[in-house]
């Protein structure tokens, strides 16, 4: 039966890494995938996708009549036996109706991507160019959103987000959802595994040789040098560069004590159930 | 109490008010097109083929139910029905009836639809195509604060001659952009009640004749400083064309492919298509013009 795995993350917590990897791992060529030709599916929040399915503008539409759409369009885009792959940033949620945001019938599964927030400040606040108080002010903020410009018209429809904590939650606890989590940590730490794991959840039967591969040609060095040759075309205008550091534990040189203390304090709770904390609430 | 209005240069009876069209004499015998109000259905499948979520076509027919606004019907190309949804109010009616299903008409009436904006320039048509958000409607705005004469906002109609077809007096403008522009949008309608984005009248500056289309500018964004002007030659010419097809599945639904691709072939042997990069931060709409503007005398 066809349908959408959801490639689901808070930003910047590794998903266009796991895209790269995907796509490397569907391609047969011998040399690394362009980071500027990733085809794994259009983002979920795309206009001209869900313009072009539904044969109407979203810009003529307001944000709770597109809420009330997407779930439509995912399931039309389903109809056939194909399995397809979409990022996607929006926190899980249910439209006004009460229908999932992404439609229960048209989705096969969530793969999660979960990173630690300690780390997500400074790069997120790297992404949006704001300072790192600010980023850990976005991703304690409830009612925060991505592309929500209201006197404008972003590429992008509007994504609630929620808090950094919330989008962890509103994925991983969903009802009913066939939900899987991978750490960005285990991705570095214990890249066969993890990227196996999460191939295997994704119904992608690939040798170990093919999956090691995927691995090399998605690693760090190879889609930064990418970028610093030919740029990145998902690189936000503001942003420096799209591929930072890569690493895991950057937030010990980045972070002032009071921010750690401060992002604990947001979301130590889900911290802990991911493994960020010990017993005593402090950083592993 | 029907009205007489032109856009397309097909004559329009309506029942519902169409103040972004031009009005137009009652010369006798029936319009090109009637709308009216009355019960829209879809008919049972089997009958029908459905192409999006939200679109059904039959032979010369199709339906578009827009939730929370209205269920259209259009049969022959000609008869435009509207069953509106309780409550709900004109503007958001006639946003959608005169983009897709005035669009599915022409379609019907065999006309290659660009997604994008037309605007006269040295007695020709220069059209700027693109995706959603990429400054096409700012760029006409930028054009008609020039004094240039705009022909068609959104979609411009190309007829079998490689001619583009004047559509209604009318550019929707972000008030983003219209801020940016310094144009006063306390004086207009808002396209819909609660949004930001203003219907800007531009009778005084419209074009009502067709115009031969001779370039065309596909407008893009990317991470860089300053514009980038390519022309595109040869085989190249083609996609670009289709891919900027205005609601391209409702023409692939419509089974009008194959003529499409004809046309798509025709226009792309006439025009000079040129592909046009500006930088995704600080839209500079007046360095924008200058750049359309210089290529176009520079190559003629």
């Amino acid at each position: 039966m066809g349908g959408i795995y959801w490639l689901a993350s808070y930003p910047k917590s590794g998903n266009t890494w796991f895209r790269t990897f995907l796509q490397n791992l569907m391609s047969v060529a011998d040399t690394p995938t362009d980071i500027n030709k990733l085809n794994t599916g259009s983002i979920a929040s795309s206009r001209n996708w869900i313009d072009d399915v539904i044969g109407f503008d979203t810009s003529d539409l307001r944000q709770d009549e597109i809420e009330s759409l997407r779930p439509h369009v995912y399931r039309w885009m389903c109809r056939g036996d194909g399995v397809a792959y979409h990022k996607i940033h929006d926190a899980y949620t249910h439209t006004g109706e009460g229908r999932p945001l992404v439609d229960d019938i048209a989705t096969l599964g969530a793969l999660y991507i979960i990173r630690n927030p300690l780390d997500v400040a400074p790069s997120y606040a790297g992404h949006r160019n704001c300072s790192i108080d600010d980023a850990i002010g976005s991703m304690g903020d409830p009612r925060h959103a991505l592309a929500r410009s209201q006197k404008a018209l972003p590429d992008q429809l509007l994504q609630f987000v929620g808090t950094w904590s919330q989008h962890v939650i509103s994925w991983v606890d969903a009802e009913r959802l066939n939900v899987k989590v991978i750490r960005y940590e285990d991705m570095h730490a214990t890249p066969d595994r993890t990227f196996g794991s999460a191939a295997d959840f994704l119904g992608l039967d690939t040798d170990t040789e093919r999956r090691r591969r995927a691995i090399d040609f998605s690693s760090f060095d190879i889609v930064a040098g990418q970028e610093a040759r030919s740029g990145f075309r998902e690189r936000p205008p503001q942003a420096e560069r799209f591929f930072r550091k890569g690493v895991a534990g950057d937030w010990r040189e980045s972070l002032t004590d009071a921010q750690v203390t401060r992002i604990i304090a947001d979301h130590g709770i889900v911290m802990s159930r991911f493994g960020y904390l010990d017993a005593a609430m402090q950083p592993v | 109490m029907p009205r007489f209005c032109k856009a397309y240069g097909l004559t329009i009876e309506s029942d519902i008010a169409l103040p972004e069209l031009l009005a137009a004499a009652h010369e006798g015998g029936p319009a090109d097109i009637t709308i009216s109000r009355g019960p829209v259905r879809v008919p049972a499948v089997g009958q029908v083929k459905q192409i999006s979520p939200f679109i059904w076509v039959g032979e010369d027919a199709f339906w578009l139910h827009v939730p929370g606004v209205a269920r259209f019907s259009v049969v022959g190309a000609s008869k435009i029905t509207i069953d509106p949804e309780p409550g709900v109010d004109e503007a958001s009616i006639r946003v959608f009836l005169l983009g897709s299903v005035l669009g599915a008409v022409l379609f019907q009436r065999g006309f290659l639809l660009l997604h994008g904006n037309a605007v006269e320039v040295d007695g020709g048509c220069v059209i700027c195509i693109g995706p959603s958000g990429v400054g096409k409607s700012t760029l006409a705005a930028g054009f008609l604060q020039r004094g240039y004469r705009m022909l068609a906002d959104d979609v411009v109609p190309i007829d079998a001659d490689c001619a583009a077809v004047p559509g209604f007096p009318r550019l929707k403008i972000w008030q983003d952009a219209a801020e940016k522009m310094a144009i006063n949008t306390t004086a207009q309608t808002r396209v819909r009640p609660d949004m930001n984005k203003f219907n800007l009248m531009t009778r005084d500056n419209f074009s009502d004749a067709r115009l031969p289309v001779r370039w065309i500018y596909i407008l893009s964004s990317e991470n860089r400083d300053g514009f980038e002007v390519q022309p595109i030659h040869g085989m190249h010419r083609f996609a670009p064309l289709r891919e900027n097809t205005y609601r391209r599945r409702l023409m692939e639904g419509m089974a009008l492919q194959p003529e499409h691709l004809k046309r798509c072939g025709e226009l792309a042997s006439k025009v000079r298509l040129t592909r046009l990069v500006r930088p995704k931060t600080g839209f500079d709409i007046d360095g924008l013009v200058d750049t359309i503007l210089a290529d176009i005398r520079t190559a003629g």
